[in-house]
């Protein structure tokens, strides 16, 4: 058999096995509840009710210019995502633990199975978010054609991200509980629930700048809610954050697969 | 030579008994400032769990690995199924392979029958076509007809082993590892099983295949290696070998009273 013949039955089975892996999760997922799939639309809707309630009447928060409820759930879809891909992901390794120690599969399947299977949830969410645009009368524009810019940096970002976060995991377990924190602090350094310019601190305003969240983020509100195309070095940066995050997660995770084994 | 199908080569493995219980934060942070102590806890805890074992098994072959626990059997195994990968030496394989350690690793108990097919499947590397075509033989051997759609929380032990079983041994791999498994489900099913296995056997299949059960040895295997403390204690004829092994085995519980 010659390489590329080699090469293309290798990744046609491993296909078939991240499609049943991903198939997998998704379905365990809501497998007992009687709402089942309903849930990926409700809860970012729920969320979104509650934080703007919060945030508009409480705090009198305000996106001059644009509907504050989709301001709120823009940010909020995005970093759902990337919080439970990230997640699921750092623990993809140490949940399949058993299966590692007896049947040999690639093991980078395992954290790209959760990000694809979040990323299900994710575009089911998009659903009530282009509810909400419509009902908020924030309308539709051709720009639209640009959010899958976002939304694949988005993924290649977590699963950067969760890539290293479960190699991380295998070594020492304590960053399961380190990183829910590491989560709540980067939920608040993302705009997600105020508008940038409400920050006087010029460095907190540079590490919200540097944020890759925030950029994803920002790039998505420039589509939906202002109807402009985003800069060429929005597009960039964007780019280059994913790209280069996951190409660091890739490294660390391939340099140290061959010792999971002994670690689980 | 195309009809070897398994050969090692000096094949060691080490493994670091401190490892496994290492990985919490104080551990790092006591192996961050003192790196000769790290050092030292790491030569402290080597192991070798085989060493320099060099064999080769023929295409159609059935080779039967017997030894006391904790010689590396399992070790070997893994090796051979690319689970590890060896410290010294190399394994070359002729064929594909399939591993029947422990059945029923990855199977989702809040997934149906059914669709525990697919996964299990995948994981052992079949095809999509290959299992379309092989569902209802799997489905068959198994008897699981009237539970096809009912989550598998719900089965009994032996169900569930009767289901992987049928899974793992639908297809006809190259080389077989077979750890231990021909006491799956209840008397008729065990029947059942072992004509699957003398069956695959039949049609040239190499097999290794591990076990305590002599008897069962002495049944299926043409050759036997016998492993003790990571090393080939010998190599040779199933007969030979396993009347050796039982009487080495007499001799050390003489020793011991």
């Amino acid at each position: 058999m010659s390489v590329t013949a080699r090469l293309g039955a290798l990744s046609a089975r491993y296909a078939f096995l991240l499609q049943q892996l991903v198939l997998r999760d998704f379905k365990v997922k809501y497998k007992r509840s009687v709402l089942g799939v309903g849930w990926s639309l409700l809860y970012p809707l729920l969320t979104t009710a509650i934080l703007s309630l919060v945030f508009s009447n409480v705090f009198r928060f305000s996106t001059p210019g644009v509907s504050y409820v989709a301001y709120l759930l823009t940010g909020l879809v995005f970093y759902n995502y990337f919080s439970e891909g990230s997640n699921l992901a750092m623990s993809s390794i140490l949940a399949n633990g058993s299966l590692i120690g007896k049947v040999y599969v690639p093991k980078a399947v395992f954290p790209l199975s959760k990000c694809l299977s979040s990323g299900i949830n994710f575009l089911l969410s998009l659903l009530p978010l282009y509810l909400v645009l419509l009902v908020t009368g924030t309308g539709l524009c051709w720009q639209h054609i640009y959010l899958p810019w976002a939304v694949g940096c988005l993924f290649l970002f977590t699963l950067g991200v969760g890539l290293l976060l479960a190699a991380a995991a295998v070594f020492l377990r304590d960053i399961v509980y380190l990183y829910g924190v590491v989560l709540t602090l980067w939920m608040y350094l993302t705009p997600i629930m105020y508008d940038v310019s409400i920050i006087s601190s010029p460095l907190l305003r540079a590490a919200i700048a540097l944020n890759p969240l925030a950029q994803y983020i920002g790039f998505a509100r420039t589509v939906l809610l202002l109807h402009r195309t985003p800069e060429a070095g929005q597009f960039a940066l964007c780019a280059l954050s994913a790209i280069g995050t996951l190409l660091v997660g890739l490294h660390i995770f391939r340099c140290n697969q061959d010792k999971f084994y002994y670690y689980m | 030579m195309t009809d070897e199908m398994i050969r090692a080569e000096g094949v060691s493995m080490r493994f670091c008994r401190g490892l496994e219980t290492g990985g919490t934060l104080k551990q790092a942070f006591i192996d961050a400032l003192s790196p000769a102590r790290r050092a030292a806890r790491r030569q402290h805890s080597d192991f070798w769990a085989l060493r320099g074992v060099d064999f080769t098994v023929r295409r159609g072959e059935v080779l039967g690995l017997i030894g006391p626990n904790g010689t590396g059997k399992s070790t070997l195994l893994k090796l051979i199924a690319g689970v590890l990968k060896p410290t010294e030496g190399r394994i070359a394989l002729g064929g594909t392979v399939c591993p029947m350690i422990e059945l029923g690793t990855g199977f989702d108990l809040d997934l149906t029958a059914r669709e525990n097919i697919y996964l299990n499947g995948a994981i052992l590397g079949y095809s999509r076509d290959f299992l379309a075509r092989r569902f209802d033989e799997i489905v068959a051997f198994s008897e699981l007809e009237d539970f096809l759609d009912a989550p598998l929380r719900g089965f009994s032990s032996g169900m569930t082993a009767r289901l992987a079983f049928s899974i793992a041994t639908v297809v006809e791999p190259e080389i077989l590892i077979v750890d231990e498994i021909l006491s799956v489900g209840d008397l008729a099913f065990q029947a059942k099983s072992e004509a699957r296995m003398l069956r695959l056997i039949g049609g040239g299949t190499t097999v290794l295949y591990v076990s305590h059960a002599l008897s069962s040895i002495r049944r299926l295997c043409h050759r036997v290696l016998w492993l003790e403390g990571g090393r080939v204690r010998a190599i040779g004829e199933a007969d030979e070998i396993c009347e050796k092994y039982e009487h080495a085995a007499q001799e050390s519980v003489m020793n011991n009273e």
